[in-house]
C-alpha cells in the first residue's frame, strides 16, 4: 500500500496522531456531525478529538452565527479537522 | 520552544479546568444552551452547574407562508447535573471585561 493518498500536502505526517501533533497553533476548520462549522486557531487537542480553539467562529449553513473567544468541543461530535489558509485581519 | 515534550502539552480538558468556579456557556444537543457556574466536570464532560439558565430553541415552519418562526423557551435551575454525552461545546460566556 503506497502512501500519498491524500495528495501529500503535509509530507512529514505519517499517522493521524502525527498530523494531530503537527497542526497545533494553526487555523483550522472543524466540522461537526451536525454539519456546523467552527473556524479558529487550534490551541490543543487529545486522542478523543476533544478540541480547544481560540478566536472561534461558528458557521451554520455557511452563515456566521456566533463567535467565541475560547471554545472546547467534545470529540464525539467532530466529523473532521482540517487546516486552512485562513487569512485573519491581524 | 523547539522541543515538544508530551508531558508538558496541555489537553483541552486542562483548559476547561481553568473555568472552574467561573460562569460558562454550554451548547448541548437538541438545540439547547446553558449558562451557569461550573462547579465540577469530568473526562466525559459530565458537569455540575449552579445558578443555570437553559434556553431551548425551536424552529417552526408556517404551513402557508413557509416562514421560519424561531422560538425560545427558558428556565432557571439552581443546581444541575449535565450528562456529558449531550455536550457539544463549552466556552466562557462573552464578557466585556
Amino acid at each position: 500500500m503506497s502512501g500519498g493518498a491524500g495528495g501529500g500536502a503535509v509530507g512529514s505526517a505519517k499517522t493521524p496522531a502525527d498530523f494531530l501533533k503537527s497542526i497545533r497553533g494553526r487555523p483550522v476548520v472543524v466540522k461537526l456531525n451536525s454539519g456546523v462549522d467552527y473556524r479558529g486557531i487550534l490551541a490543543c487537542l487529545d486522542g478523543y478529538m476533544n478540541i480547544a480553539m481560540e478566536q472561534t467562529e461558528e458557521y451554520v449553513n455557511g452563515q456566521l452565527k456566533n463567535k467565541y473567544g475560547d471554545a472546547f468541543i467534545r470529540g464525539n461530535n467532530v466529523l473532521y479537522i482540517s487546516t486552512t489558509k485562513r487569512t485573519l485581519g491581524d | 520552544m523547539a522541543t515538544e515534550d508530551d508531558s508538558a502539552v496541555k489537553e483541552p480538558l486542562d483548559l476547561i479546568r481553568l473555568s472552574l468556579d467561573e460562569r460558562i456557556y454550554v451548547k448541548l444537543r437538541s438545540d439547547r444552551e446553558l449558562r451557569g457556574k461550573l462547579h465540577a466536570y469530568d473526562q466525559h464532560l459530565n458537569m455540575i452547574l449552579g445558578d443555570v439558565e437553559e434556553v431551548v430553541t425551536s424552529v417552526e415552519i408556517d404551513d402557508e407562508t413557509y416562514e421560519e418562526i424561531v422560538k425560545t423557551s427558558k428556565r432557571h435551575v439552581q443546581y444541575l447535573f449535565v450528562r456529558g454525552d449531550g455536550v457539544i461545546l463549552v466556552s466562557p460566556p462573552l464578557r466585556t471585561s
